[in-house]
């Protein structure tokens, strides 16, 4: 019934650092239609525990490889029932895929020169697929990446191939330097007018990229997080209050512009 | 095989309808003509004025279920026929609308304005949401129902609705209440009051602190609650709660509601409600029934 409803092959599922998964499905038209930014949303189990469908950044669309064409990935983390089950899962499973849904990033803006992405843990699933559309543009690509510990820090390469300097900061200071990843906004040196931002990541991360940006009066999008029902826009479960009253992070988001959405702080 | 049911003198196709409130953004996401094989799609839940609904978070996840608090957001009526209508009514699909008036004035003021439009098949009188602060529901009293579903009936020239909150004492009271005011239907049940505390916070978890609960989590009691209705009204029944899968349906047909509404399920699966609906018709193959109102009620006969 839903144009968008797919059922997937598992293609592989494996650590990505101590703490993330990268998880690769067979779906190529969700692969056909994607941007960075939009979001899958899986049916981790087939019984009623989890109860509820799971949204996820779409990572990366691998190249290459047999049958690549059609492979689409995402990254998590198992932290609760629904990604530990989807941990769990190995090649030839089957999973119930709905996408790709929301909005996605928009391009930066003309005269942009330098591009700026902001990733705090899992956060940083959605700029692999950014990184790739931005890459040989002229940008000057930057990734100031925040994690917990080390088992929060992945392999940066795939961003360096792109031509991204990476910056990392860990809370314990066991990888780079010791604090949030607001403690590398330094990094960013460009006229703020050349410059724009795409952060995703929890919700105190997002909330100091907003106060950075509006400080320095730079521009930017923002990927946002609320707990989600249908994904489709339809139970109004998932709504953030914006500057235009509540919108639906499924439908309407997740991303919006960075001075459009007010961040809940706990 | 015939699936066709009546309420008042609208008449569907087939049994299946999707519960308010749970089946938006049809155009974007559906494929149209499947939707059309529905018996109607009940829409959500629209006030007189535009409602920007509660504070997120709306939802949260709860074993087999899950506690809403939207709130009732929606564009206001006549933002709601002009941005939404127009749309809905091009799927070819009957519409029931859903209504909420916070005073008795604006029930009326809501019917007729629906009253003048074209392509709509019924309307339901929302009496029944939790998550309005309200202390008292219309619903959980048998003379407010009463007096709130004789002026819309009295104004409505549509099938009239009441959809009744479980939330209540004695169901069978206020379906008897609806029923002796004139309405041509019942609903029942809309979501049970319900809170989730944050542990480690102490506080609630949803913005609005409580909500309704919906999902699989509540349909035995819903069930259990359409029979009782069952007993003691003979206007048609339609019946929600956690119905996930066609023999949940079939346990509400069999309890005796005439048509049943996908809820919660949608969510979790946009294909329920076409499932759902074939596999009633398999089963009344199976059978070897006729007719679906050969079934309706029959766990008495």
């Amino acid at each position: 019934m839903a144009k968008i409803q797919h059922v997937c092959q598992v293609v592989s599922n494996e650590k990505f650092c101590p703490k993330f998964y990268r998880l690769c499905f067979a779906a190529e038209p969700i692969r056909r239609k994607v941007r960075p930014g939009q979001f899958v949303h899986i049916r981790a189990g087939e019984g009623l525990e989890p109860f509820l469908r799971r949204p996820f950044s779409v990572s990366r669309l691998p190249a290459g490889g047999h049958g690549a064409k059609k492979h689409v990935e995402i990254l998590y983390e198992a932290v609760g029932p629904g990604t530990r089950i989807l941990a769990s899962k190995k090649k030839g499973d089957v999973l119930d895929v709905l996408g790709p849904l929301g909005t996605p990033f928009r391009m930066p803006p003309q005269g942009i020169k330098q591009v700026v992405m902001i990733a705090g843990g899992i956060g940083a699933a959605p700029f692999f697929m950014l990184s790739d559309a931005l890459k040989g543009k002229g940008y000057n690509l930057i990734l100031l990446y925040g994690g917990r510990s080390r088992g929060h820090v992945f392999n940066m390469r795939e961003f360096k191939r792109q031509g991204c300097k990476v910056y990392t900061a860990t809370d314990d200071g066991s990888v780079g330097v010791r604090g949030r990843v607001s403690v590398l906004f330094d990094k960013i040196k460009t006229a703020p007018a050349a410059t724009f931002l795409y952060a995703c990541g929890p919700r105190p991360m997002i909330a100091s990229v907003q106060v950075f940006a509006r400080r320095h009066n730079i521009g930017g999008q923002v990927s946002c997080e609320e707990t989600m029902a249908c994904g489709l826009g339809a139970c109004l479960g998932c709504s953030v209050l914006t500057a235009s009253g509540y919108k639906t992070v499924c439908c309407d988001g997740p991303v919006f512009d960075i001075d459009e959405v007010e961040i809940p702080l706990p | 095989m015939n699936l066709t049911v009546k309420i008042g003198k609208a008449e569907f196709a087939n049994p299946v309808t999707v519960a308010s409130g749970t089946f938006g953004c049809a155009q974007r996401y559906y494929n149209l003509d499947e939707i059309k094989g529905l018996g109607a799609i009940t829409l959500k839940t629209v006030t007189l004025h535009a409602r920007q609904g509660n504070p997120p978070p709306r939802i949260v996840e709860t074993p087999s279920g899950m506690v809403n608090a939207i709130g009732i957001e929606n564009p206001g009526a006549d933002g709601f026929i002009e941005q939404k209508l127009p749309s809905l009514r091009e799927i070819g699909v009957p519409l029931i609308i859903s209504i909420l008036g916070h005073t008795d004035k604006e029930f009326e003021i809501l019917t007729e304005k629906f009253n003048a439009l074209e392509g709509i098949h019924a309307l339901e009188l929302n009496l029944s949401c939790p998550n309005l602060g309200k202390k008292t529901l219309v619903a959980q009293d048998p003379k407010s129902t009463s007096r709130v579903v004789k002026l819309v009936k009295k104004a409505s020239r549509l099938p009239v609705i009441a959809k009744l909150s479980p939330n209540v004492t004695d169901i069978s009271v206020i379906a008897r209440a609806a029923q002796d005011a004139g309405a041509d239907a019942v609903s029942l049940v809309n979501t049970f009051a319900a809170l989730v505390i944050d542990v480690k916070r102490k506080r609630p978890v949803l913005g609005n602190s409580s909500g309704g609960l919906s999902g699989p989590a509540i349909r035995p009691i819903a069930v259990y609650m359409v029979d009782r209705a069952a007993q003691a009204v003979s206007i048609p029944i339609i019946a929600m709660g956690g119905i996930m899968t066609a023999e949940d349906a079939l346990q509400f047909i069999l309890a005796g509601a005439s048509m049943v509404a996908v809820g919660t399920a949608n969510f979790i699966n946009p294909r329920a409600p076409l499932e759902i609906l074939a596999g009633i018709k398999k089963y009344m193959k199976e059978n070897k029934l006729h007719d679906i109102q050969e079934i309706v009620g029959s766990v008495r006969a």
